[in-house]
């Protein structure tokens, strides 16, 4: 039978990405890092990458040990390495900010760290490339969702590689001047790849799919979203061509700028494609991880709309970090948590309600979670997350840390909110299970049932 | 053995049963979706359920025909039930009964 199953250990990747973003957001509000220091600081690169690599990087992993199985209808290809792909992320992750904090003078700095941490990393990524790629692969036709995921592993192999050689020269146990020159130069191009090719086309072709689905509206591959594919995968070439020169010690100002104007009008037609979407669709009630997901690719769109301003006004550098923070905060981030909101709720639903269903009376998904505490906590997030923007843009690094407090509160609002939804505590009275069930299984995987 | 008004009988008695199937994302049941293509109830009262999902890979598909599997095995009179999964055609929104 076509169909996908319950990933055991997405849950357990989710619990890891949150407590990174926590973490991130409380070091931020602490004043560690940018932007009380400047970004190259190691400082500033500890919290960076605990939320790139520790929130970001672990929800889009989760997420795509769950889905990638829906958009190829077929079994996911060694489901067995999900939890060794968690555990030397983590584990990678924690050496590579302990390398940091070496570097930043605030723990002992040990030589092997940094290179240890990037292998590890490196390993982990290739799996969930393996894994995720291994999946899509054989199930032709190709649908445009599969095509984004499938293209967005090549930057995602990329990126690890090239942090993966950063970490020679960073951490002393090279003195090579052209793996020197690609740190001074490459570090942009490193994000890049991280941030928008991997994490961005991934979330473009994923959300052609679950938007269509959540609304109801036909799933087209319409002209627009090829071209926001080319386009993209255009981009990611000039990237690494620009990545190349950077090595080879001849480096050019052009080619990131020139894929960050060709991305940026993928976006525009990608907004044209959700505004399709939405506007065909049959499910007139829309609910809040729609609502949240479509903030989301309003503050994408403005990421690319300040970052042409800043062209023509002349002043570049210095919109740089307001537009990447609001990449980071106001898109991924704000996206990821509208989409964690129903994915915690439809797993839960899964893993709780599925085995017992025509059996005993059971809920909708939605009827696990509230939707109105929920737009609070939606709406506190990306009003600080637009604040904070402001707040970078006007140079004012003092009010930025207040906002960020707002922005923990708003974080940890909705973690409550997720770990309400996984106790059934708002599932209706007829509806719930003998107490102590859900309980047990906060993020850790059930062993009965269908997972894999 | 029933005849055929039974064998008809049957089946709606099937497809009224399967109201207590929802579909967990929309609430409403799996008969009202528009995701149960056919109901045979055969002479010797062997069910066959044809039925898809909203959407091909959805990871509810076999929570969904276990649960259409078992409820129609309770309706009285029904043996065997064989629930057989498609996406030929896909559902589409249109399918779903207006409320």
């Amino acid at each position: 039978m076509p169909g996908a199953t319950l990933s055991r250990w997405t849950m357990s990747y989710f619990a890891a990405a949150l407590i990174c973003l926590i973490a991130g957001l409380a070091m931020t509000a602490s004043g560690f890092g940018y932007p009380s220091v400047p970004m190259n600081d190691p400082a500033s690169l500890v919290v960076v990458h605990l939320i790139a690599i520790g929130w970001l990087a672990q929800l889009f992993a989760g997420s795509l040990l769950q889905f990638v199985p829906v958009i190829a209808s077929r079994q996911l290809r060694s489901p067995h390495l999900a939890l060794p792909i968690l555990l030397s992320a983590m584990a990678g992750l924690l050496l590579l900010l302990t390398g940091f904090m070496g570097l930043a003078d605030v723990a002992p700095l040990w030589t092997w760290m940094l290179p240890a941490g990037g292998i590890l990393l490196t390993c982990s990524f290739t799996s969930l490339c393996w894994t995720v790629v291994g999946t899509l692969l054989p199930a032709r036709p190709y649908t445009l969702p599969a095509k984004f995921v499938i293209l967005g592993c090549l930057p995602l192999i990329g990126a690890a590689l090239v942090g993966l050689l950063f970490t020679l020269p960073l951490s002393g146990l090279t003195g090579d001047p052209y793996l020197i020159d690609l740190v001074l130069a490459a570090g942009p191009s490193h994000a890049y790849l991280g941030l928008v090719g991997w994490m961005t086309i991934t979330a473009i072709g994923v959300s052609y799919r679950l938007l269509a689905m959540f609304l109801l509206s036909p799933e087209k591959t319409r002209r627009t979203s090829r071209t926001v594919g080319w386009l993209m995968a255009g981009a990611l070439a000039v990237v690494i061509c620009g990545i190349v020169l950077d090595g080879t010690g001849s480096p050019a100002g052009w080619p990131l700028p020139a894929a960050i104007a060709a991305a940026g009008l993928a976006v525009l037609l990608y907004a044209l494609d959700i505004r399709w979407i939405y506007r065909e669709r049959k499910r007139k009630a829309v609910e809040l991880n729609v609502i949240a997901s479509l903030v989301a690719v309003g503050m994408l769109v403005a990421c690319f709309v300040l970052f042409a301003a800043s062209i023509l006004i002349g002043n570049l550098a210095g919109m740089v970090m307001p537009v990447a923070y609001l990449f980071v905060f106001g898109w991924l981030t704000g996206l990821g948590l509208g989409q964690l909101y129903k994915i915690v709720a439809f797993m839960t639903w899964l893993e709780f309600y599925g085995p017992v269903l025509g059996r005993m009376a059971v809920p909708r998904v939605q009827e696990l979670v509230n939707e109105r505490r929920g737009a609070i906590w939606f709406s506190l997030y990306f009003g600080a997350t637009a604040a904070a923007t402001v707040a970078l843009i006007l140079d004012m690094p003092d009010m930025f840390r207040w906002i960020t407090i707002a922005q923990l509160a708003a974080v940890g609002a909705l973690v409550f909110e997720f770990v309400q939804t996984r106790r059934l505590a708002m599932a209706p009275a007829a509806t719930r299970l003998p107490a102590g069930i859900a309980a047990r299984r906060l993020f850790l995987p059930s062993f009965n049932g269908r997972s894999s | 053995m029933p005849d055929t008004l039974e064998q008809t009988n049957l089946a709606e008695q099937v497809r009224q049963q399967l109201s207590m199937v929802i579909d967990p994302e929309m609430g409403r049941s799996v008969v009202e979706m528009g995701l149960i293509y056919l109901i045979e109830v055969t002479a010797g009262g062997d069910a066959h359920i044809l039925m898809t999902t909203t959407t091909k890979g959805c990871p509810a598909s076999a929570f969904l025909r276990e649960a259409i599997q078992a409820c129609a095995a309770s309706v009285h009179g029904v043996k065997e039930v064989d629930v057989e999964l498609t996406y030929n055609p896909p559902w589409n929104p249109s399918m779903m009964m207006t409320p």
